[in-house]
This record gives structure tokens, sequence and C-alpha cells, in this order.
């Protein structure tokens, strides 16, 4: 056993462990995403770094030594931490309404933890499938809003009129056009008259994509 | 060379009279072959009794191809620049008595005075201090004999006879750090391995050598492959290990062949094997050839890339504690490895001698980019930046003005000129936020766009990033493309402030080194070059005239003929006239090329 201060408290943990295992022990938490205990622990993601005495290293992954000082949240993790994060979101391609995780999923969690905007309501909605409002044919706006409400709306039955504002990137709005609203037949101007309630009408830049969408 | 380095025979040869032509990839893409072929030519059709011989590099690029030649009685002279069809007059007027045309004389003898300087007398050669270099350009590559001759496989025998403790503290003693980038202590490598209790043990020499601009691992071990094989044997011997390996690119093959013809000499005489000159030490070294990537020289991901899958790894555990196949390994680089034998051979005093009080000897570095004599240097480590650039390297070539220097290749970082004072040690590069590296400096002269060269770089590494942890993967991709967006005149303000967040956030937190140095050239480029990005951003002009979207061609009205030779050259037809008229050029179709600026014979096209 070897003796590490964690943000000051000291915890006793094996030779070797990694420090993730001493941050909690300690009663702390760091974010973590690709780290699975047990099946992988490659230290790719790069979400969960901290400090140790003075170097920025992988919680999951970087062992323990004695005297070991850990930092677990300064400015500065918390920036790399989310940038990190939104470099991994940049990638994704966020088609929310037809996955599988919903609720489930790490990403939604964790942008909700860094306050990264940019997922769809429909990461949060509980209505799949038939239960879809979308799929209803009714005009729906979860899959271009910024999730962060629970669905609260969507969960009682009433289509997403897009109070928290719609989600910045393009490649959301085509696909939720192409793959949602087109399949399911939802017409493109009742969607501008549901959009036109808290946006007055529909965002220039978001016209602008979907112009070249087809369907909707 | 001081004439009593070398002794008369490796000068003169056997006969009395040795032509040396060097033979390494770099004289051989400048054509030394043919010119190594029409010295054989000569010598035949003129009656000599002369020998042709084959040596490395000395590493005077600017030089290649030259030729030496070597005749009792006269001093060793070297021709520069030589053609083929010079050689058979060479080779006649120098057998003759005749310097005419020599470039330098090795050193003077007594009894002929005048002819070219010696290169004693040269700054690019007397402020050099050619420690592990010394035998490049001087001995066949592909003979044990002369390595022998020149001292060779001495600092075995003396390793060999000394504990392996003392060999470390020896090396210890000396202040050796790696030469491969970061400076880390090579006792300390070998301490953390020898002390791993382990049936197998491997030491690994890094020859993957993969940064644009750097070269002189390369030119080492083509040129000496036998120092290299020597320093790892002391490695080996040193660490209890029983295998070696020597990590070579397959896209240097001669560089690969020439370690291998080493391995095999070495082996033939018992200087590899069992019992290894009766010290009852066994080891034996093989040559791997990789398919080659920018990220194997990470010591992991070299580690992986033996092992069949070449991504880096977190560290710790450090390979001296688990490396290839989980067994400890110690991964020196090839001239670290070379300094490892000379230090065995001329003794630590000599090698303590030169650099600084916390790096110790010398360390060879790449010139390249806009200098009159592009070459590869050895210094003492400590020389200041301007003692290279100017004095060795000759500054840069007529009409232009150096701007900065990208020192440690694509990982490494911009120093602007006002910085040439600096010293080029490991600490003080890295506070100026550029790394040693393996030691390429590319000078970068004012017809340059530091966005440019950022992009240049961030490209390589973008291309070359193995793609395993994400801040390498995806943040040099974003990198890349603000960088892009920038040169296209559509970045903005806050692009150079996300450049700047994201370039220190990667550097923080990737996995390997690879991703940790990678942002080096944006950040440093942001450093000293902010204005320029600025300029991009704010006014959409490109002051070097470089980042073609934001640059104009025009036709100034007073200087055109109206010969219409630029309509000729313009791939576009973007320029229309009759000819005795002045021409003009449509912005909407011209594509930037820049043919009608060289094709125009009275300077009437203008870049703006």
């Amino acid at each position: 056993m070897v003796r590490v201060y964690v943000n000051g408290v000291s915890v006793d943990v094996p030779q070797d462990a990694p420090v993730i295992e001493a941050v909690e022990k300690a009663g702390y938490r760091v974010p973590l995403l690709c780290y699975l205990e047990g099946l992988f622990d490659e230290a790719t993601c790069r979400v969960c770094v901290v400090v140790v005495n003075g170097r920025v290293v992988p919680a999951c992954r970087f062992p323990v030594s004695e005297g070991a000082k850990v930092l677990t949240d300064s400015p500065e993790l918390t920036r790399y931490r989310r940038l990190n994060f939104e470099l991994l979101l940049s990638t994704h391609r966020l088609r929310c309404w037809s996955c599988s995780r919903k609720s489930r999923c790490r990403l939604v969690e964790l942008s909700r933890d860094f306050g990264v905007e940019g997922i769809p309501v429909c990461a949060e909605c509980p209505l799949v499938g038939e239960d879809c409002l979308v799929a209803k044919g009714l005009p729906c706006l979860g899959p271009l809003t910024v999730a962060g409400c629970s669905a609260e709306c969507t969960r009682q039955g009433l289509p997403c009129t897009g109070c928290r504002g719609f989600v910045s990137d393009p490649g959301v709005w085509e696909d939720a056009m192409r793959e949602l609203y087109g399949k399911y037949g939802v017409e493109r101007e009742d969607l501008e008259e549901a959009m036109k309630f808290f946006w007055r009408s529909v965002p220039e830049r978001l016209r602008r994509t979907l112009s070249g969408v087809e369907g909707g | 060379m001081r004439p009593p380095a070398a002794p008369g025979r490796l000068i003169y040869g056997s006969k009395g009279f040795r032509i040396r032509v060097p033979l390494s990839s770099c004289t051989l893409a400048a054509g030394a072959e043919e010119v190594y072929r029409a010295a054989l030519r000569a010598v035949e059709e003129l009656g000599l009794d002369a020998e042709v011989y084959r040596v490395g590099c000395t590493g005077l690029c600017f030089m290649d191809p030259w030729v030496e030649l070597a005749k009792e009685g006269l001093p060793p002279t070297i021709y520069a620049n030589v053609r083929p069809d010079q050689v058979p007059r060479i080779v006649e007027d120098y057998s003759r008595g005749d310097l005419r045309g020599a470039a330098a004389l090795r050193f003077r003898i007594e009894g002929f005075e005048g002819g070219p300087p010696a290169l004693e007398e040269l700054d690019f050669w007397r402020l050099q201090t050619r420690y592990v270099s010394r035998n490049c350009g001087l001995v066949d590559p592909e003979s044990l004999e002369d390595y022998v001759e020149t001292g060779g496989y001495s600092g075995l025998r003396k390793a060999l006879s000394m504990s392996r403790e003392e060999v470390i503290e020896a090396v210890k003693a000396s202040g050796l750090r790696g030469r491969g980038g970061a400076g880390f202590p090579t006792w300390l490598k070998w301490r953390v391995a020898y002390e791993q209790r382990s049936d197998v043990k491997y030491v690994i020499c890094n020859g993957d050598e993969g940064d644009p601009g750097a070269f002189m691992n390369r030119l080492l071990a083509e040129s000496d492959p036998h120092r290299v094989l020597e320093g790892l044997i002391i490695a080996g011997y040193a660490t209890g290990a029983t295998r070696g390996i020597i990590f070579v690119r397959a896209e240097k093959p001669l560089m690969a062949d020439r370690l291998e013809r080493a391995v095999e000499a070495a082996r033939r005489c018992g200087l590899l094997g069992k019992d290894i000159l009766g010290s009852g030490f066994d080891f034996d070294v093989e040559v791997y050839r990789s398919a080659g990537a920018f990220v194997c020289g990470e010591e992991t991901a070299l580690i992986a890339a033996i092992e069949g899958r070449s991504r880096p790894r977190q560290r710790p555990p450090y390979p001296a504690v688990k490396g290839l196949w989980d067994e400890p390994t110690v991964v020196n680089n090839v001239e670290t490895l070379a300094h490892v034998a000379t230090i065995f051979q001329a003794g630590i005093e000599e090698f303590a001698k030169y650099g600084t009080e916390r790096s110790r000897g010398t360390k060879m570095f790449c010139v390249t980019g806009a200098v009159r004599r592009t070459g590869v240097y050895e210094v003492p480590i400590g020389t200041r930046i301007k003692t290279l650039v100017f004095d060795i390297a000759g500054g840069p070539p007529e009409g232009r003005k150096i701007k900065a220097v990208q020192i440690g290749g694509p990982s490494g970082g911009c120093i602007p000129a006002e910085l040439f004072d600096l010293e080029l040690d490991y600490e003080s590069l890295q506070s100026y936020g550029a790394i040693m590296g393996s030691g390429g400096l590319v000078v970068i002269d004012d017809g340059s766009c530091m966005v440019d060269v950022a992009r240049y770089f961030t490209g390589f590494t973008l291309a070359e990033s193995c793609g395993k942890c994400l801040p390498c993967r995806v943040g040099m991709k974003q990198l890349s493309e603000i960088l892009e967006r920038i040169a296209s005149g559509e970045g903005s303000v806050e692009d150079i402030e996300l450049a700047q967040e994201l370039g220190e956030s990667i550097a923080k937190t990737s996995l390997c080194a690879l991703g940790g140095t990678a942002p080096n050239p944006i950040l440093s480029t942001l450093r000293y070059f902010r204005q320029e990005y600025v300029e991009h951003v704010v006014n959409r002009r490109c002051p070097a005239k470089v980042c073609s979207k934001l640059v104009k061609y025009v036709i100034d009205p007073y200087l055109c003929k109206g010969c219409g030779l630029c309509a000729k050259a313009c791939p576009a037809s973007a320029i229309s006239g009759s000819p005795g008229r002045v021409y003009q050029i449509d912005e909407s179709l011209c594509a930037k090329c820049g043919q009608c600026l060289v094709a125009c014979p009275f300077g009437a096209v203008r870049k703006v």
C-alpha cells in the first residue's frame, strides 16, 4: 500500500493502482468516458485528466506512487476536459432519435456536466419507435432543439416547441430532415409554423441549410 | 581534421594514392555514382596506381558530390560539386601536383605551400567539433578493418573489462543525455533496465528519424555504422541484455544495408555472438526494417511496431521496466549510441570538455532551408544559433533576410531571428517554445509566411497522428482547419484565440510525445509572429505574399512591353491583350500559380 494525497486528503491504495482508485476512495469524482474497468484502459479519450505531481495525466491509467499529490479540479483541468469532450462531440453524428442508448448515454451525461450544448432533446426523450411524436406525424422540434430540459414536454405528449434554442451543428439539422421528418411525412409548413413560436421564424442559418435538403 | 588524428595509411591508402568518393543516400542522389565510375575509368585510362575508395558522407551537402584526392607528397584535396566529365581532368592535374579548381585541403602538409585554404581555416569546419562524426567521409563504412584502425571497438574492449555498474557509472560521469530529442539521461535508462530481474532484456537502437529536414542519423549510420553498433553492444552489456535490435525505416535501404553488413562483419570477428572478446558476454543484433511512420520515433510506438501494431501507449510503465514483449527494454537513439562508443574509445575527459554544465558533449545539427551552406554540422551543445546559422551555414542567400529558424522538426518550434543569441541546449530551447528534437534546423527567410509554415507542419503531424488518443486525432484536425481558414482569409480573431487554447490543451493532454509536441509550430509562431496572423484575419492580407488566396498578380503597365509571354505561360488563360499593348490579368480566372511571374522577362508581373 502507498499513501497518496488527493486534493489534500490522504488515502492508502495498492502500489501501481490507477489514480482513479485513489480519487474515488478519497470521495472525489472525475469524469470518465472511455474507461471500462478490467476491459479497456488504453486511456484514449483524455477526459479524465488530473494533475499528479504537477503533470497532467489520465486518472484511469496512470499508476500511483508513494506520496503522490493528486489534484482533481482546477480551471485548467476543466478547460482541458471540456475541450477534449467538445472535440469528441464534433466527430459524433448525434442522431439521438434513432439511438438505442438514449438516456443511458455517457455523452449526454457529460454534456450536462460540462455544460456543452449541442445534443438534441431526443437524447433525453423517452419516447421511441411508435411512441415518437414525429412518428405520429406531429411537428415536434426535439431533433433540432438543444437538450437540457429533460424533455419535460414530450414526456407529457406535447411536441417540443424549441424553447431552448436550436442546436448549432448543421449536420444534425440535415439528418433530422432526411431521416425523421421526411420519413414520417411531417410537412415543412407545419415545422415552420412550430418554429415561429419561440424562434419567431425559421432562423436564417437553419433555413440556408434546410433549403438544400430534400423532403421535410 | 587535424593531421595527427588520421593515420597516414588511412588518408593515403596502401597504394599511396587514394581517391575518396562519398557513396551515401544523399551524395548518390547528387550523382556520386557516376563520379565514382568516372574516377575508376580515369585511373585506368591514366594508368595510375591509385585506389578509388568508397567513403560515407561528411555532411557538407552544399559540396555534393565531392571527391577527395590524396597522394603521398601532396596535401589531401577536396573538389566540390564535381561533374563526372570533370573527373579525368581533376585526377590528371592533381597527380601532377596542380591543384586547380580545388575547394579545400583536408590539412596542410610540410613542403607544400599555397593551394586552396585548408578545412581548418574555413569557418564551416573550424567552428565544428567533429566528435561522433569524426569518421564520416574518411573511412569506408563497409570496412571493419578501417574502423578498427581509427580506434574502433577499443571502447567495447574497455567496457567489457569493467563491471556493468562501472559502465553505467562511467556514462553517468560523462553526463551523456539522449540525443533523440528529450535529453533523458542515458545512464538512468540503463540503470533502471539493469536493475530489473529478468532473463530476457532488449536494447533497441532507434533509427527511425522521421522529421522532415533531419538526416543526421542516416548520415551517421551510413558513414560509420560500426560506431553505432559498438555503442549498442556496450548498451547491451551494461543493461545485461542478450538481444539488440536496430530499428531502421525500410525507406532508407542503404542505411539498413550498411548496418546489416556491419552486424555480419562484427559477427564474423567475434564481436557479436557467444562470449564476446572472451568476456563471457553473449549478445546478438538484428536489423529490423520498419514500414516507417513518424510516430515510431516515440519509444513505446517503436516497440509496438516491432510487436506488430505501431501505436504508443501510456507511460508508465516505462519501456526500461516493461517494454518489448513485456521485457525490460532500453531504446536509445543512433547518435546517442555513437556517442557511447566514442566516449569509451576516447575517454570521458574529452567528451566532458564540450558542452554546457547541464548538457555535455556535442550534437549533430542538420541545417537546411534558406542558407548558403546546407549540411550536417556537429557543434558543442550550447553553441549559439547565430554561430550555426550565420558563421557555419553561411547565412541567407543574396538579398534575403532570415526571419526565423524551425528547430526540432514538426514537433519543434520557431525561434525568431531576434533570439539567435540563444544557446542550443535542451533547457533553453524548451523555455522558448522549441525543442532540440533530433536536431533539424530549417531556416526560414522573409519569403516565407509563418502561417503557411505552421500550416505545413500541422498538416504533417495531422497526417502522421496514429489516431489513438482523442486530442491528437481530432484536435490536430481542428487546428489544421483553423489554419486553413486563416490562410485563405476567412479567419477571425476568435480563430486565433481558439487555436491558442486548443493547442495548449492538445499539448497537455495527449497520450504521447507526438501529440504533446505537435502544436509547437503553431504555438511558437503565435508567440513570436502573432502580427502575421492578425494581418491575415483583420486586413485579409499575407505580408509575405505566400498564401495564394490572399495574393493577387498584376501587370505593371509601365514595365509591360506587350510581348505576350505571360499570356502564353498562363495555364488558366487568364491573361488577355494583344502584342505591343499592355496585357491584363483577369482576377476571376487567375489560378495564382505564378507562371506569369516566372515568364515575364521585364519584371512587369508583380505579386500584391
